[in-house]
């Protein structure tokens, strides 16, 4: 007979006593678990959130508000007290839109926007940048400033660009301001995408909160396909390959074989695919289990066959914020700007600069400084159309370099970003000497072009990376050189490989996955969709239990090769 | 298509799936991705520390650490007069045992032409020279000394050296102590041996100096090699100039200076030496402190009880050692026991090897550091770390060793995960090695100690002159390490 302590004794079985300190654990801040999406007490308090949410779908201002008090609680479980932040930095921003909105002059609209781009910007530039800026300056001049112990704030750049997209489009006139406070901190707060993305723009994203709130089966089924797939790729395989290996060779990566820093930087390549495509697979579902449909944020993006392609597949709602607003705001391609032309100086001066000081130890720095240069200018000095190109290309290039900033505060993400502008630029000047036939019909010449354009650019970009990934610029050469000095030696490779089985098994999994050709992807899709309700919970199931069975792995004990 | 509100259905799928997953987590295994056992061929594993786990194994659990008395107090024998206080097993350093490397040292700051040298025997934790370098530079920066001592022909971990760069061709052969139990010539004080067996193609080493202060140029570069029954030639090419010699391996061991100059780098290529046992180099200026780094991945420390003695006595004969440091542990934390008597058994019969090896030197055994592993998605100190940190203790205390407790020094229990967490990090996300910012201030640490025993020291060694002033005789006691009774200072 089932009785009240057999119940509970199975729970305690099951999930160990509960105590009024775990209790409290769920809802206080603690620095050292976020609230992910991929962990259980998400789960248990989405559950819980969810159900509330589904009998107050024909609310509007009720709904609104219980999302953004979960919302806010979701951040301030994240960020401890710095929700306070998130809630000031709207105020101000609602307020100065509904200010930029009514004011007719254009010159005083302008003003208003400078101000609040100036906030955000600071805003973001003294939680993120003060402690780089600071290192910089001190030794560039000797100075001697002490560094602020700041925290950062979890997400602070994903949502201080996106409360700028709707200043910005207010200023613009592209839309109109929310009727009120409540609706905007919605927007702003929307928890599925508050901390990593995708950057909604409000554009988007406004004209859903005053539809009438529907989900249908289609809606679900996809929610469902992406949360798994996100989870997979995020938690399975982007979290065990980063800890077992990746991590390990890029703390000290002359510990390691030429082979292994190899695999190391493909490792890292699909780590970082999965790791963010899959996080803004989660919010996407999630939010479309909600109702709302978010933009598409990654589509295969080591499928492409350009530089200029990759950008289009990679984190795509930032790019396009980029180029929306940075961009075409320091002149797109149309006209030259202070800003446009201030960046690249001051990157290509430095980059100069450090090719001196360098030549006396080595001249390769100079030589890169020099080559670096020599291919920017070359690639507007070729082009027939030089001054439009020039511009293009300096505003171009400032975007990367600041696109590279906004990633981290650190001389690598720079560098990162000048490598993406200046292939961008490269890219460009390829193709107006060999512009591509786009009504050619498939034959082999092209087939076989199109694999090594993906090829080469797979490969730039995994070079890219490792700029990304290494904890300073030593580090990367350090790769950098390891992988130069790599032989051939087959059997050397399958003694690793073998060492780091699941490691390797799980890369592979993930570029197989990543390769798939759609038709594929949306079998898998039919043959998902097509399963009954009780299917669908069978396969989430057991997609929590992976999951769950990934996180309690425990590492795999390094291991040393001879040779 | 079907547009009716799904909100329900929906959230019965979530809830159901997390029903199924109380299911799947009932039936399914608790881990995927088990540790499987990596096939050793071609990976770096001590066979030595298989052969005595599995031997201990097999035969009966011996009781637990029946012996680990914390509170159980350690009082020392007055030697040369110089008496450290009782300590209690807990707190163990054992810096009775090292008076005879302290009284060098004293002799150092006395006469700053002398010599004090440190054989440091360690795993991967000290590889690419980290720590080992920061303990040599905090020695040279206090008592003089320049160079970066004793360097091996090839090692798996000298691209990660700074401190001296080195490059070798790949038709060396060698031996280490690591997994060879009959070298074909016995292993050199470095646990390996190496061969310039090819006849057609040329087999070299070459050695730059690196940037760590005190070892920025080669001094009295010197070819450590062995005995054997055929001769042979090397070439010496510094700069521009190649200096041919000839290789005489009479002894057991034999040395040949390179060059009396303090030089940038040279380039050694054996020619005709088939057969002669090659060490390696020493680069030392003569003076002051020098600090030998012998780390070998994956070693637990036990290879060292099949050096040969009377090879070991031909280096110390050069080397002359006053302290050997045991660095060891990380190799022996994978095993699944907390019983390490098998262990402390394997490291006794290293520490009388040394003895026999380098008579009256002094010897510190340094423990384990922490490590951590995944208990439930957490990560914590393994179970391991405290039971072999107390074996370790227990066999420096019985082989009357100095003891530095690594584990409570960098903070005892969970600290691997602070100093892997913490920003900027200090360890690796493997955790259990330090990175190059943790070695350093590990290095630190371990001289901090060490320095803290010398003043110490110096303060017993002043009382007692000061006792011998005032006329009362010393109190002489012949204890059974050291048993030289004479003042030798003050005669």
């Amino acid at each position: 007979m089932i009785t009240v302590d057999s119940i509970n004794d199975w729970f305690v079985q099951n999930f160990g006593a509960l105590t009024l300190e775990q209790v409290k654990g769920w809802f206080i801040y603690n620095p050292e678990e976020k609230l992910l999406f991929n962990t259980g007490l998400f789960l248990g308090l989405f559950l819980v959130f969810y159900f509330v949410y589904a009998f107050l779908r024909k609310t509007f201002y009720l709904r609104l508000t219980y999302v953004i008090l979960f919302s806010l609680f979701f951040y301030y479980k994240s960020s401890g007290i710095y929700f306070l932040l998130l809630l000031l930095s709207s105020v101000v921003d609602y307020g100065l839109s509904q200010i930029i909105y009514k004011e007719a002059i254009k010159s005083r609209k302008k003003i208003y926007l400078v101000i609040s781009v100036i906030l955000n910007l600071g805003l973001l530039g003294y939680f993120k940048y003060m402690n780089f800026m600071i290192v910089t300056y001190n030794d560039m001049f000797h100075g001697n400033f002490e560094l602020h112990d700041v925290f950062l704030p979890v997400g602070i750049s994903f949502y201080t660009f996106q409360s700028m997209s709707y200043i910005i489009e207010i200023y613009r006139e592209e839309i109109k301001p929310t009727k009120n406070y409540i609706e905007y901190l919605f927007f702003v707060s929307f928890f599925p995408q508050l901390v990593a993305g995708p950057i909604v723009r409000a554009k988007d994203f406004l004209p859903q909160i005053y539809q009438k709130l529907n989900l249908t089966k289609a809606d679900v089924n996809n929610a469902l396909f992406l949360i798994i797939g996100g989870l997979i790729k995020k938690t399975v395989i982007s979290n065990y390959i980063s800890i077992n290996f990746v991590d390990r060779v890029f703390d000290s990566p002359m510990s390691y074989t030429s082979f292994e820093n190899l695999m190391a930087s493909y490792g890292y390549a699909i780590q970082i695919y999965c790791d963010f495509s899959g996080y803004s697979d989660m919010a996407i579902g999630i939010a479309l289990l909600l109702g709302f449909k978010l933009p598409a944020n990654f589509r295969t993006p080591y499928k492409s066959v350009s530089i200029t392609d990759f950008w289009r597949r990679w984190h795509i709602s930032l790019s396009t914020w980029l180029k929306d607003f940075l961009y075409i705001s320091i002149g797109g391609n149309r006209e030259g700007t202070f800003a446009g032309f201030l960046f690249p100086s001051i990157f290509f001066f430095g980059l100069l600069l450090w090719g001196i000081t360098n030549s006396a130890e080595s001249i390769i720095p100079l030589v890169i400084a020099v080559g670096g240069i020599a291919v920017f200018c070359l690639s507007f000095l070729l082009s027939s159309k030089l001054k439009q190109t020039m511009v293009t290309n300096f505003n171009l290039f400032t975007t990367m370099l600041l696109g590279g900033l906004w990633h981290g505060a650190g001389a690598q993400f720079i560098i990162w970003g000048a490598l993406h502008g200046l292939a961008l630029a490269v890219h460009k000047i390829f193709v107006e000497f060999f512009p591509s036939q786009k009504d050619s019909k498939s034959n082999v010449l092209s087939v076989i072009w199109k694999f090594f354009s993906i090829v080469l650019t797979f490969h730039f970009v995994v070079f890219c990376w490792i700029f990304f990934r290494a904890k300073d610029f030593d580090t990367a050469i350090q790769v950098i050189n390891n992988i130069g000095q790599l032989t051939f030696e087959p059997d050397h490779w399958q003694t690793i490989v073998l060492g780091y089985k699941n490691v390797f098994l799980l890369m592979l999994f993930g570029y197989v996955w990543h390769f798939l050709p759609e038709v594929v992807t949306a079998k898998m899709k039919l043959v998902f969709d097509k399963t009954p309700l009780i299917g669908k919970a069978i396969v989430l199931g057991f997609v929590y239990w992976i999951v769950y069975a990934t996180a309690v792995a425990g590492s795999q004990p390094f291991i040393y090769f001879q040779f | 298509m079907n547009t009716k509100s799904y909100f329900f259905q929906s959230f019965a799928i979530v809830a159901l799936a997390f029903v199924a997953f109380i299911g799947f987590k009932q039936v399914l295994p608790d881990k995927i991705f088990p540790e499987s056992k990596v096939d050793t061929k071609n990976v770096l594993v001590d066979s030595m520390l298989l052969e005595s786990f599995e031997k201990q194994s097999v035969s009966k659990k011996d009781s637990a650490d029946a012996d680990n008395q914390a509170d159980e107090d350690i009082v020392y024998d007055s030697n040369e007069g110089i008496e450290f206080p009782s300590e209690t097993f807990d707190n163990y350093k054992g810096y009775q045992y090292l008076i005879s490397f302290y009284d060098k040292l004293y002799q150092l700051e006395k006469h700053p032409e002398a010599k004090v040298r440190i054989a440091y025997y360690g795993d991967s934790m000290t590889d690419g020279d980290l720590i080992v370098q920061d303990v040599r530079t905090n020695y040279q920066e206090r008592f003089g000394g320049m160079g970066v001592g004793f360097v091996s022909i090839t090692s798996e971990s000298s691209a990660s050296r700074a401190s001296i760069k080195s490059l070798y061709s790949k038709n060396w052969k060698m031996q280490s102590y690591l997994n060879v139990k009959k070298p074909v010539s016995p292993f050199g004080v470095n646990g390996h041996v190496f061969f310039a067996n090819d006849k057609s193609n040329s087999t070299w080493v070459s050695y730059e100096a690196g940037l760590n202060k005190f070892s920025t140029t080669l001094d009295n570069p010197t070819l450590f090699y062995g005995r054997s029954s055929r001769t042979g030639k090397v070439n010496f090419i510094v700069g521009k100039d190649t200096i041919s010699k000839n290789l005489a391996p009479g002894n057991l061991v034999n040395t040949l200076k390179v060059t009396s100059k303090s030089i940038k780098g040279f380039k050694a290529k054996f020619v005709n030496a088939d057969s002669i046992p090659i060490y390696g180099f020493n680069f030392d200026n003569g003076s002051g402190v020098h600090v030998d780094n012998f780390s070998q991945r994956g070693n637990s420390g036990m290879p060292i009880s099949m050096f040969d003695a009377s090879v070991m006595q031909g280096f110390n004969n050069s080397l002359k050692y006053d302290l050997v440091i045991l660095h060891y542990g990380t190799n022996v934390l994978n095993y699944g026991t907390k019983n390490y008597s098998w262990y402390g058994k394997g490291m006794t019969k290293v520490v009388d090897k040394i003895k026999a090896s380098f008579p009256g030197v002094s010897i510190l055994i340094i423990s384990t550091a922490d490590k951590s592993t995944k208990y439930d998605m957490v990560m914590k100190t393994d179970s391991a770390v405290v039971p072999l940190m107390k074996a370790q203790k227990r066999y420096a205390l019985d082989t009357q060793s100095g003891f530095v407790n690594l584990y409570t020094l960098m903070g005892g229990d969970g600290s691997m995960v602070k100093w892997v967490d913490e920003s900027p990090a200090r360890a690796n996300k493997d955790y259990t090695h330090f990175n190059q910012r943790g070695a350093k201030a590990i290095g630190g640490l371990l001289y901090e100690q060490l320095n803290k025993g010398y003043e110490q020291y110096k303060a017993l060694r002043e009382k007692r002159e000061a006792d011998i002033k005032k006329g009362k005789t010393v109190r002489k006691t012949n204890t059974d390490s050291v048993s030289v009774i004479k003042d030798s200072v003050n005669e």
